[in-house]
């Protein structure tokens, strides 16, 4: 029998781990049968064998070869798939795809992260791909919020993420519960008084279309510039490869050309925050 | 030049039978055409066929491979050779080549299909109501792109070789064929009589000029045509099944006893859930979004990305709508 391999052919990934995350997100660790590497800022199609694939990120360190990790949120039919499977269990995989972030014109600068929920996923990924070369970097500045104290992914890491010099952490949850003694407030609140030079520093950009929405806008308020500000589009996608045409944006396909953009580039698109 | 009778005609195509699947076309109606299979009988189509050729090459619903330890062979493509595309039909195709083609990531099962297939094309000897291939500067007689193609001259064809995999076809079956000096004035002149009557019919059409679409489109995303023609759409979606330079899709996996394929079925722009993603948005909500998406698909982001036009002046999707909806009459509607 002839090897079946095409452009949408998946690899077999098994999962060796599973954490809950949140009530509603939880990460797979998975362990590809062939070697996959990704940039970070990629993406892969997973797919639940016989019901369908949908497209995550990789949330784990990027130079970690032998597992990575998706995050996933529960939302629909296959990601109410994913959060049912088990350790053990063969899923699918292609990528990775798309084009990752452009970690090197990074270099030597002020770095603003700012996430929402499950869009920490990639900017996790990105962190780490950060701290591997952190003194690269002149200040790292990770805003985060969630919904509630509850709602916070990587809870059991988030010290680590302000253990070098110079990252500073910013918490905000939109609704506190009684331990909860951080920051109230959607995460836009936390981009007061930032201790940087906007009009050179680079924001990065990863939650729900309206939270990107409202965090571009405050971040072009407080000086930063347009072709500095990175946005992850999120849009209905079946390929990933610039073929099936679902992704357009523009002249863009989001799968093909993103997922991540500066936003002078895609500003003048109609509905990108739709 | 090379010439084939109509008698010997059908010869070839029951020899190319041995080695191919021959589509021809076949009546469908009094003024429409489609493929089929070929038997016998060889009727020559004056203008386009009904389907456009799209289908042969990403079939509308098709098994594309079985993953994991899947024992589902992979499908046997055998060669096919397709009688009757017209010259809009062969520039659709270089829209397809680009999108299954061209990058990182080549569709291997399309261009098996491209590679092996046999093209074999004829000028137009007449034309459709909807046809307007000349206003987009496409000629309604093939200049490239085919294997072979035929003009329909003094009961046969005067036959131009296309290809090298025509030129060996030709010369394996040189005995069917003479040569005819003589003809080649005959079918310029039928060339230049069946543009000057496109001509005619076009310009008593008032049509908007090529050049212009991509600005006219680009310039016009909130003109509130979009909204008064979308309300008489009722979303069928004939436009774009039946549009040759159409190409979206969707992988949809399956299980059968244990073992797992995926399928790619069309799909297109203007069914609702085409942009929607997790959590019920959808930037293409309106119907009035959906058409316009599909113009600014063809004329803005296929003119930006490869400098074409991804329309071929074919006329199907004027044809195939039940509300009427002109693409030539939105485009003198945005000129006003
Ligand atoms: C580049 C990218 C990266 C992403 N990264 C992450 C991530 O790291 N973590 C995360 O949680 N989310 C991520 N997402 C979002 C995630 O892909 C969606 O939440 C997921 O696709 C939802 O799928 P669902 O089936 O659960 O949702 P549903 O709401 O059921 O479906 C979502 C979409 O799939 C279509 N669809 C549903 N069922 C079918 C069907 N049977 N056949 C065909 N189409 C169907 C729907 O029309 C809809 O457009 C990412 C999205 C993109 C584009
Ligand atoms: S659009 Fe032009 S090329 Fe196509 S069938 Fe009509 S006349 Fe022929
Ligand atoms: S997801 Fe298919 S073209 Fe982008």
């Amino acid at each position: 029998m002839p090897k079946m391999n095409s452009i949408y052919t998946p690899k077999q990934a098994v999962i060796t781990k599973i954490i809950e995350e949140t009530p509603t997100i939880k990460t797979l660790v998975l362990k590809p049968e062939e070697e996959f590497s990704f940039s970070t800022g990629q993406f892969i199609e997973l797919t639940y064998p016989g019901k369908g694939e949908a497209p995550f990120t990789p949330s784990s360190d990027p130079n970690k070869k032998e597992e990575f990790e998706v995050t996933i949120m529960k939302v629909g039919r296959i990601t109410a798939l994913f959060h049912q499977a088990k350790v053990g269990q063969i899923l699918g995989l292609r990528g990775p795809l798309g084009k990752g972030y452009p970690l090197d014109s990074f270099v030597g600068k002020e770095l603003l992260i700012v996430g929402g929920g499950v869009g920490l996923a990639p900017l996790r990924s990105l962190i780490y791909a950060l701290f591997s070369r952190i003194e690269d970097f002149k200040k790292i500045i990770i805003c985060y919020g969630a919904k509630t104290p509850q709602d916070i992914v990587y809870k059991y890491q988030i010290e680590e993420f302000k253990k070098p010099e110079n990252v500073e952490l910013r918490l905000t949850v939109d609704k506190a519960d009684q331990n909860w003694q951080g920051n109230v407030g959607v995460v836009t609140t936390l981009l007061d008084n930032l201790p940087l030079n906007s009009s050179q520093a680079v924001s990065v950009v990863c939650g729900p279309p309206i939270m990107m929405k409202f965090t571009t806008w405050k971040l072009l308020e407080s000086g930063f510039l347009e072709e500095n500000i990175y946005l992850s589009m999120e849009k209905n996608m079946s390929c990933g490869l610039g073929k099936c045409g679902h992704c357009r944006l523009g002249r863009f396909y989001v799968c093909k050309d993103g997922p991540v953009f500066k936003y002078s580039e895609i500003k003048d698109i109609e509905d990108i925050w739709d | 030049m090379q010439f084939i009778s109509y008698y010997n005609f059908r010869r070839f195509l029951e020899r190319l039978s041995k080695d191919f699947l021959v589509y021809t076309p076949q009546f469908i109606n009094e003024r429409d055409y489609d493929y089929s299979l070929f038997k016998e009988g060889f009727i020559f189509n004056p203008y386009r066929l009904i389907s456009s050729p799209r289908q042969f090459f990403t079939a509308s619903s098709s098994l594309v491979v079985g993953y994991f330890d899947s024992k589902i062979p992979r499908r046997e493509i055998k060669p096919f050779a397709i009688v009757g595309l017209k010259s809009c039909d062969l520039y659709s195709l270089k829209i397809q080549d680009y999108v299954f083609l061209e990058g990182d990531f080549v569709d291997e099962e399309y261009k098996k299909k491209r590679e092996t297939s046999l093209i074999i094309s004829s000028d137009c000897t007449s034309f459709k109501d909807v046809c307007f291939c000349l206003n987009l500067e496409i000629k309604p007689y093939p200049q490239e792109g085919f294997d072979f193609n035929l003009s329909d001259i003094d009961r046969g064809f005067l036959v131009e070789i296309g290809s090298e995999k025509a030129k060996r076809i030709w010369e394996d079956n040189k005995d069917l064929f003479e040569e005819r000096k003589d003809l080649q004035a005959r079918r310029e002149e039928k060339r230049k009589k069946i543009i000057e009557d496109l001509e005619k019919h076009l310009s008593s059409l008032g049509l908007v000029p090529q050049e212009k679409l991509y600005q006219l489109v680009k310039n016009n995303h909130a003109n509130p045509l979009w909204q008064d023609t979308a309300l008489s759409c009722v979303e069928c979606g004939a436009c774009i099944m039946n549009c040759p330079t159409c190409h979206c899709f969707l992988l949809s996996d399956e299980e059968r006893k244990g073992e797992y394929f995926r399928g790619r079925i069309w799909d297109g722009c203007q069914y609702k859930n085409f942009a929607r993603v997790a959590g019920g948005a959808n930037p293409l909500k309106l119907r009035a979004q959906r058409l316009r998406n599909r113009y600014i698909k063809k004329f803005e982001f296929f003119k930006e990305r490869i400098d074409l036009y991804a329309c071929t002046g074919c006329g199907r999707c004027i044809d195939s709508c039940i509300a009427k909806i002109d693409l030539r009459e939105i485009f003198k509607a945005l000129n006003a």
